[in-house]
């Protein structure tokens, strides 16, 4: 039996003049919880609407457990697809919507009933059958159109932005119980959204799209730790992205290369990028919790730049300072810094700073 | 200093109802005249002139134009559904012209579509259908566009994301159309459904042009009635349509549910 759930071969799609999706290769394994991310625009939702069969491909192929699925109308998938508005029936229950896709299977009075009842209990929301959506909240409608999604135990779910219509409690809340569902069931979910968080909250994989391509695909620490281009260094978490004019020497002795940053050409070491190869890398990215300050209290036991920087702002997070600092009189970084070491941090103040090898990324554009 | 204005409103609001009902109450006073001249006398009344109407120079008009105004809107119902269908939700090629064509019969004046009507009826040989058929066809004409503009405006109303929501659950076409859309264009449909059976069941101008000797509708019987004499059995009749015009307003509340449009939402 395939592991690969849906596949998609060099699937293309244009509107008119604009093409919207541009040869998209994905393989989305069997029970997984996969991400697609990436911000408005880059093609996520039209790769969600073409897996569902809302839009054809104008060229390539998609597969459904192994089946392709050209000339399959949405009807006939077996998919289940969680709306961004929800977009329960208004004139039905709670029972009547979660219900529906089980009546029309042609199922039984009985069996409907049941069904529903048992999708309404893996969301956790019985005792609501009889009332309508209008009467649920936001967070209750969202668990009904979950539930509806289910019910007729579809192999795979598509959630269109689920959650953005959630204020930011129930959001952080749902993430973890969507995960939860998600665990429980054994389903394929494939999560389009445009927050960073909630793919490296929940995913097993993340697919970051760009400008209709993909841009980068993996686990949530690998793209978090490795990002490939500018583009998903900064639209995942926060990062300094600084313009490198050269890679000087690529070959030391403890595996790192050596670049020069800016204009001035300061030397600092990087990561070595299995697959990267040197003369292409254009930016790198350095994520501002790895700027740290260099004294035994932020000590690093692994091979780390040192540079000297002056201290231009800082800002109190509470947790976290986030400080903004000028080094070699050209170059101003973005770090976090506990708040314990705010005494350290006055504006004006020259500060050592350590930024080990491994957090120097070169980044292809 | 917002006391004036208000008392104000609601003295013109006052004015207003009463201008409305003061005419039906004088009609009703009138039935329960005790002459034949149409009199009120509070302590001398009758309901002789409804009994009157128990007989086949009434209720045959009566049962005519019940019949017509049922074929009517149920006719109205169905083509103005479809209608609207094909214009305000699957967006056929050339939607908008289509739905300034069916509309178009409301911009001509009752009198010019009865004419109109009479005339080619005669013109194109079709003689045998002046009568009833007649007047179902005309009667359709005329309450055609009320119907689509109100079902159109449910089904522009209609979100089509629930249509996908019942597509990506298994729902075929006609399934979704049953389960999904009916039920909520319902009460745009009665409300057009209604309108259909009043404007049918009251009609004049265009009736007069159609009726055959002893098929007269019942708005046409009281204006030959009201051409010999002015008694109080035409205020009478009045009475009594007017109340069955009010029990079929209730019945078709009770399957459409329409007034719930005009309070946010079915349930």
């Amino acid at each position: 039996m395939s592991t690969i759930d849906i596949e998609l071969h060099s699937v293309s799609k244009k509107f008119g003049a604009n093409r919207i999706v541009k040869n998209v290769n994905l393989a989305i394994p069997k029970g997984k919880f996969v991400s697609i991310l990436g911000p408005s625009g880059c093609g996520k939702t039209t790769t969600l609407n073409m897996i569902a069969g809302f839009e054809s491909p104008t060229s390539g192929e998609i597969r459904i457990r192994g089946t392709d699925q050209t000339g399959i109308p949405p009807e006939a998938r077996k998919i289940g697809l969680v709306f961004q508005n929800y977009a329960l029936f208004p004139h039905m229950t709670v029972a009547e919507n979660v219900g529906f896709g089980l009546k029309m299977q042609g199922r039984s009075r009985e069996e409907v009933a049941a069904g529903a009842k048992r999708a309404l209990k893996s969301v956790r929301l019985e005792g609501f059958e009889n009332r309508y959506p209008k009467e649920l909240s936001g967070g209750q409608q969202q668990r009904v159109a979950v539930a509806r999604a289910i019910a007729p135990s579809p192999s795979v779910l598509l959630l269109d932005e689920p959650l953005s219509n959630l204020d930011l409690k129930l959001r952080e809340a749902m993430r973890v119980e969507l995960k939860e569902i998600q665990q429980d069931l054994g389903m394929t979910f494939v999560y389009v959204t445009h927050d960073q968080e909630e793919a490296m909250a929940m995913s097993d994989r993340i697919i970051v799209m760009q400008g209709g391509a993909v841009a980068q695909e993996g686990a949530p620490a690998d793209i978090y730790g490795r990002p490939r281009t500018s583009f998903v260094a900064d639209f995942i978490g926060k990062s300094n992205i600084l313009p490198i004019s050269a890679v000087a020497d690529a070959k030391t002795g403890n595996g790192s290369w050596r670049v020069l940053l800016g204009t001035a050409g300061m030397p600092i070491m990087a990561a070595r990028m299995p697959g990267l190869v040197p003369d292409k890398a254009r930016f790198c990215c350095i994520r501002p919790e790895a700027v740290r300050l260099a004294d035994a209290a932020g000590a690093l036991d692994e091979p780390a730049n040192l540079l000297t920087g002056t201290i231009q702002k800082v800002v109190n997070l509470g947790a976290y300072l986030e400080a903004w600092l000028l080094v070699d009189g050209e170059i101003t970084l973005k770090s976090m810094i506990r708040s314990s070491r705010l005494d350290k941090l006055a504006v004006g103040h020259r500060v050592e700073l350590a930024i080990a090898h491994a957090a120097v990324q070169l980044l292809e554009e | 200093m917002n006391r004036l204005p208000a008392i104000l409103f609601k003295i013109s609001l006052a004015a207003i109802l009463a201008f409305i009902t003061l005419p039906l109450l004088v009609v009703i006073a009138a039935s329960v005249s005790p002459t034949p001249a149409v009199t009120f006398r509070p302590s001398d009344w009758t309901l002789g002139w409804y009994a009157a109407l128990w007989d086949s120079r009434w209720l045959d008009p009566f049962l005519l134009s019940v019949k017509l105004a049922a074929t009517v809107s149920v006719a109205s119902g169905v083509l103005g559904a479809l209608g609207a269908y094909s214009v305000a939700y699957a967006k056929c090629p050339g939607h908008t012209a289509i739905m300034s064509f069916l509309l178009s019969p409301m911009a001509v004046p009752q009198i010019v579509k009865g004419v109109a009507i009479v005339l080619f009826l005669s013109s194109a040989g079709f003689f045998n259908l002046l009568g009833t058929p007649g007047l179902v066809v005309a009667h359709i004409v005329l309450t055609l566009p009320f119907v689509v503009r109100m079902a159109a405006t449910a089904m522009f109303n209609f979100d089509k994301r629930l249509d996908r929501a019942a597509r990506i659950l298994g729902a075929r076409p006609a399934q979704r159309i049953r389960y999904v859309l009916l039920p909520l264009i319902r009460s745009g449909l009665f409300s057009g459904m209604t309108f259909a059976f009043i404007l049918s069941f009251n009609n004049i101008p265009i009736s007069v042009f159609l009726v055959k000797p002893g098929q007269t509708t019942l708005p046409i019987t009281v204006i030959n009635h009201l051409e010999y004499s002015l008694d109080p059995v035409l205020a009478a009749v009045n009475v009594a349509s007017l109340l069955f015009i009010l029990g079929a307003i209730i019945l078709f509340e009770k399957i459409g549910g329409f007034s719930a449009q005009f309070h946010g939402g079915s349930k």
